[in-house]
């Protein structure tokens, strides 16, 4: 029997490598992305360890309250350290914020950069790329990332704002590399020597306190004298321990990768599976005759089954081997690009763990023979006495009431959980019932596919049939003579359309909704902010903006943070400086109504203090002691960009001094062109480094941009499910090829010409593609306007049309292509040869 | 058109040249050491609204000789003609296109496209070709085959006497100048084959029909006008007007 298996298996090399496929590029999807993300993960891990290996102990200030500033260690602690027995030498590190200028003299980045110390000695962890470490006040460093964007390298001048706003120059003797650390990568850095970095960011204290052991003192006993001398309120851990902590929470942040690319390998296996399925059902079905046979000579049940089982694991085995080599080279690929669009990654060679070759030989190994029980099942059930019968039989499909009941019974309780979960108050929640709601539905059609085969393929084929005439006509019968098929192989193509459906359906709402949203906060057409949110504009700008004629409506706004209501919670009060004709749309009362002694007050301001308009809230200001105002109006800070509480101009300063602007809105005055506009406000803008000025169309392309990145990138990696699918009907069409030898061979005698021939099996693709695509795109609609309605109450749900027609129209040609190589296999079969066999 | 005219059409055949000519006719399968004459030099040729049967041992290139003259294979040397058409060198989409046009099929079995029903499968080839059916010729054909009440069945719920005679009103409905038979009562029981042979010669007597169809069966062969003979690849015999014992008789000669 083993050998029977093994010599039909070598007889079709071919179909098997297809099949094969299928798997492996499953398989090679998830074994990518261990390989990748364990690469990267060993990477990092490997240089924390080094990091951590230049220290003996390191100490951190315990986070402090909330609301308080960045903690920081007293200068004092630094001397309590060195004062330590059996401590070699200590160093403070130093961290705040010190903005960058880019080459046009504004601040560089859309966040300020930090300014940080570079330790001299033993103690510097920096890795220095280039150049050296800052020796005087008169040297900086700069972070890769940051150099490379905005276009410094080492020898040039650099000059970096302080804390005061106040400009220095300062020579770029050294680029460092600061990939371990988060934060640092996020916001780039300027690295000073010590002191420097204090004045420049007029930080006080230190951030971390490194020390080294003496000769012959362990790093445990280290950390406990030092943790002794410090006492509470600071962190103080061994360099191993703080190498371990580092590596294992960035760890963490791979996790979430690693399960999100894993996510989309087990869509690929699953639509592997379905292609599996559907192979072995078509290969034991031609195969009847030589079931029969062996059956007839002696086979029992058991030995036709572990036959079919055993091709199903030489195949699986084959095809996880293949994925693995195919996930080994993705994963270097993927590792080559993203060092190539300079992703700080540490190098480290790929390399394929142990845990990896075996989850993938498993998952492989399962998914096939998994995939081929059921088949092998049915290929028992073959009576021998099939041998002797000379046609293949037609499988005729009837619709069975176990079929109809189990669909029913899906349906129903995934329609049901879909209609409770919109019910349901928007959340998570409500998202995750949906989308289980929806696997219940994917499943009922999955079981009724057969039966919606036929009037889904003749809806496809109403068009081909009348265009192409006689193949037309042929196709859309063959699409629909073995329905299982069919089915089969268009569900494993409705996966991924579907999911491609969903998030362009998503990504496409949550445009709009959110162009809504801008439209209300951001209804002007310029906004100028300080780059680091929480500093201040000077009020000149807002002036000299007003004064300029092809701008109008300039509205300032400024605030500062007070309690208000008494009850020590805490809002921002603030003002705006607008020409008479601003008027912010109030839920009840006018802005007119805003006089020295009253305010105006957001509404969910309102509802914590539990006032109305008409009563007073006392706000402790930090000029004129408390005073108590009345609520004349409120809004909604959705409609309305004011403070929460907003009190009149004059009584702010009042209250709290010469605040500077937090921010101004500007709109261009009618007729006035865009760049005439723009370089209006960049002109008023000018001589304020930290002023940012930002476009709505700014705002919405980058967010455009953005939501267009994802949507690329997930379609992208759903691409491979479909890629999958098609291997799918490629094999499936390839398989009825072979099977219709006899019947094409007819055909041609009769008189249909080779491109016919061909023509009808690409017609038969286009149909099984288009039906695969028409449910997918039903099924991703309907299930992107659920999940809509669970995330946001106010959607405005938006199916982009083109996108969905060109998925449909894609699926369709796919199909088309994967039917090239079987279509031409057949128009090239010689008839009489064809006619012959069987 | 009236049934006086059709029968008008098929008869000026009668009077012109054979309908299929073959002269100095060589297949050989394979090369060197490997390879098998399967046809060496046959020369023959069938008159038109004749009845002709081809008969010989198992392996005489029977089946051979048929599908060089139907254009389904090439020949290695010498020339086929069907009516004033030199199928040599004719390109595949030519001889489709000959096939479409002139020549009718009968095949042992499997005749049928399953997805078709019995009409939908006899007006195939008119379809193919994208001609209009001729619906008196139709009615004719199917009455003939006796089939009126099978026209709207699939291939798998009919006898195979049924299939077959399915088969012979798809070869006639297209008028073809030539069908081609290659052994159209083999799979059948006497009964069934006698029903399947008497369309075929009516179709002769009555329409002027040319066919030339292989067969093993001396009584199949009795039901042609005349039969030749081949043996390893060469024209060996022919009767005129057989009779199953003639044609034994013959067979039985050329085996010893
Ligand atoms: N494709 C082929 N390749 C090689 N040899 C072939 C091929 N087809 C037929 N032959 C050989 O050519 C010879 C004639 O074959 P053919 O099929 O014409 O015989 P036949 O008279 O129809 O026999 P039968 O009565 O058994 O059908 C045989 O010897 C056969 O083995
Ligand atoms: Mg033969």
């Amino acid at each position: 029997m083993l050998r029977t298996t093994l010599a039909g298996l070598r007889a079709h090399r071919l179909r098997l490598l297809l099949t094969s496929l299928a798997i492996a590029l499953g398989v090679g999807f998830i074994a990518g992305t261990f390989v990748l993300t364990d690469t990267i993960e060993a990477g990092f891990t490997q240089k924390f360890a080094a990091a951590g290996d230049r220290i003996d102990v390191a100490v951190f200030p315990d986070s402090g309250r909330r609301g308080e500033e960045e903690p920081s260690l007293p200068a004092a602690a630094l001397e309590k350290v060195r004062g330590v027995d059996g401590l070699a030498e200590a160093q403070g590190l130093v961290r705040g914020t010190a903005a960058l200028l880019g080459k046009d003299g504004k601040a560089a980045g859309d966040r300020p950069t930090s300014g940080i110390s570079i330790p001299e000695g033993r103690l510097n962890r920096t890795v220095i790329a280039g150049g050296a470490a800052p020796r005087n006040g008169g040297e900086a460093v700069l972070d890769e990332g940051t150099a490379e964007r905005h276009g410094f390298k080492v020898g040039d001048t650099i000059a970096v704002l302080d804390a005061k706003e106040v400009r220095h120059e300062f020579r770029l003797v050294g680029l460092v590399d600061l990939s371990l650390d988060q934060e640092l990568v996020y916001t780039g850095a300027v690295g000073f020597t010590t002191g420097t970095a204090w004045s420049m960011t007029g930080a006080e204290g230190f951030h971390e306190i490194d020390a080294l052991a003496a000769e012959g003192v362990g790093q445990e006993e280290l950390r406990a004298s030092v943790a002794a001398a410090l006492g509470s309120g600071v962190t103080v851990k061994t360099g191993e321990a703080y190498a371990a902590d580092m590596a294992r929470a960035n760890g963490a942040d791979d996790d979430v990768i690693t399960m999100g690319l894993l996510m989309f390998g087990l869509v690929a296996m699953f639509v592997a599976a379905l292609v599996i399925y559907n192979t072995f059902n078509i290969l034991v079905a031609q195969r009847t005759r030589e079931m029969a046979l062996l059956r007839c000579i002696g086979a029992t049940r058991g030995q036709v089954f572990g036959s079919i089982v055993l091709e199903s694991v030489v195949v699986g085995l084959l095809s996880s081997g293949l994925g693995l080599l195919l996930g080994y080279g993705l994963g270097a690929g993927a590792l080559a690009v993203l060092s190539s669009l300079d992703v700080p990654l540490p190098a480290v060679t790929p390399s394929l763990a142990p845990r990896t070759i075996a989850l993938g030989l498993v998952i492989g190994l399962a998914v096939t023979v998994g995939a081929a029980l059921l088949p092998a099942r049915s290929a028992t059930r073959v009576a021998p006495i099939a041998a002797l019968r000379t046609q293949v039989e037609e499988r005729v499909f009837r619709t069975g009431a176990v079929r109809v009941v189990a669909a029913a019974l899906f349906l129903v309780a995934g329609a049901g959980a879909t209609v409770a979960a919109l019910s349901m108050p928007v959340g998570q929640a409500a998202l995750v019932v949906v989308m289980a709601g929806g696997s219940l539905v994917f499943f009922a059609l999955l079981i009724l596919g057969p039966v919606l085969v036929r009037p889904l393929s003749a809806f496809v084929g109403w068009v081909p049939r009348r265009l192409f005439g006689v193949p037309g006509r042929l196709a859309t019968d063959n699409s629909r003579r073995n329905p299982k098929r069919s089915a089969t192989t268009t569900v494993a193509l409705t996966v991924g359309v579907t999911l491609m459906t969903l998030i362009a359906v998503l990504t496409g709402t949550l445009r709009v909704t959110y162009s809504a949203k801008l439209d209300e906060q951001f209804p002007v057409d310029y906004m100028v902010q300080p780059q680091d949110r929480g500093s201040e504009l000077s009020r000149a700008l807002a002036e000299d903006l007003r004064s300029r004629p092809e701008l109008t409506s300039v509205v300032a706004l400024r605030g500062a943070v007070a309690e208000v209501g008494g009850k020590g919670a805490e809002y921002e009060v603030g003002t705006f400086t607008a020409s008479r004709d601003f008027r912010p749309s109030l839920e009840s009362g006018s802005i007119d109504l805003l006089k020295p002694g009253t305010a105006v007050v957001a509404n969910y301001v309102a509802e914590d203090l539990g006032v109305k308009v008409g009563d007073r809230v006392p706000v402790k200001t930090a000029e004129a002691g408390t005073v108590e105002l009345t609520v004349v109006a409120l809004f909604d800070p959705q409609r309305a960009s004011l403070s929460g509480v907003t009190v009149p101009e004059a009584e702010f300063d009042r209250y709290f001094g010469q605040v500077g602007d937090s921010s101004i809105m500007v709109n261009a005055r009618d007729g006035v062109a865009f760049d005439r506009a723009r370089a209006a406000v960049d002109a008023a803008a000018d001589p304020y480094p930290t002023a940012k000025v930002a476009s709505s169309t700014e705002v919405r392309s980058e967010f455009d941009e953005s939501l267009d990145m994802m949507l690329m990138i997930i379609t992208g990696l759903l691409g491979l499910s479909v890629l999958i699918s098609l291997l799918g009907i490629a094999n499936t069409l390839s398989l009825s090829v072979h099977e219709r030898t006899r019947e094409s061979a007819l055909l041609r005698a009769l008189g249909l010409t080779r491109p016919q021939l061909r023509r009808m099996l690409s017609v038969e693709a286009l149909i099984l593609g288009l039906i695969g695509a028409l449910v997918g795109v039903a099924l991703g609609v309907v299930y992107a306007w659920a999940a809509a309605r669970t995330m946001t109450t106010d959607v405005s749900f938006q199916v982009p049309v083109l996108q969905i027609l060109a998925f449909v129209a894609l699926s369709g040609l796919a199909g088309v292509v994967a039917a090239v190589l079987p279509a031409r296999r057949a128009a090239r079969a010689s008839i009489v040869g064809s006619l012959a066999s069987g | 058109m009236t049934v006086t005219g059709e029968v008008g059409a098929w008869s000026a055949r009668e009077s012109g040249a054979p309908a299929v000519v073959a002269e100095g006719l060589t297949k050989v399968y394979g090369q060197g050491d490997t390879a098998v004459h399967a046809l060496r030099g046959v020369d023959v040729s069938f008159a038109t609204g004749a009845f002709t049967a081809i008969m010989g041992p198992s392996g005489s290139g029977k089946s051979t000789l048929m599908h060089c003259l139907a254009g389904l294979d090439t020949v290695s040397s010498g020339r086929v003609r069907i009516g004033d058409v030199e199928l040599t060198g004719l390109g595949d989409k030519q001889l489709t296109l000959l096939r479409r046009e002139r020549i009718g099929f009968i095949f042992q079995a499997f005749n049928l496209l399953p997805t078709l029903t019995a009409e939908q499968n006899i007006l195939l080839p008119l379809e193919i070709a994208g001609r209009q059916a001729d619906r008196v010729l139709f009615d004719r054909v199917v009455e003939t085959v006796g089939l009126r009440d099978r026209l709207g069945h699939k291939p798998t719920e009919l006898s195979g006497g049924q299939q077959q005679r399915v088969a012979v009103a798809r070869a006639l409905i297209s008028k073809p100048q030539v069908i081609f038979a290659d052994e159209p009562t083999g799979n059948l029981d006497s009964r069934s084959g006698a029903e399947v042979l008497s369309f075929l010669r009516s179709s002769v007597r009555e329409l002027g029909q040319t066919i030339v169809m292989v067969t093993h069966d001396p009584v199949a062969a009795s039901y042609a006008d005349r039969v030749v003979f081949l043996r390893d690849g060469g024209l060996v015999s022919e009767l005129e007007r057989p009779t199953p014992q003639a044609v034994l008789d013959t067979l039985m000669k050329l085996e010893a």
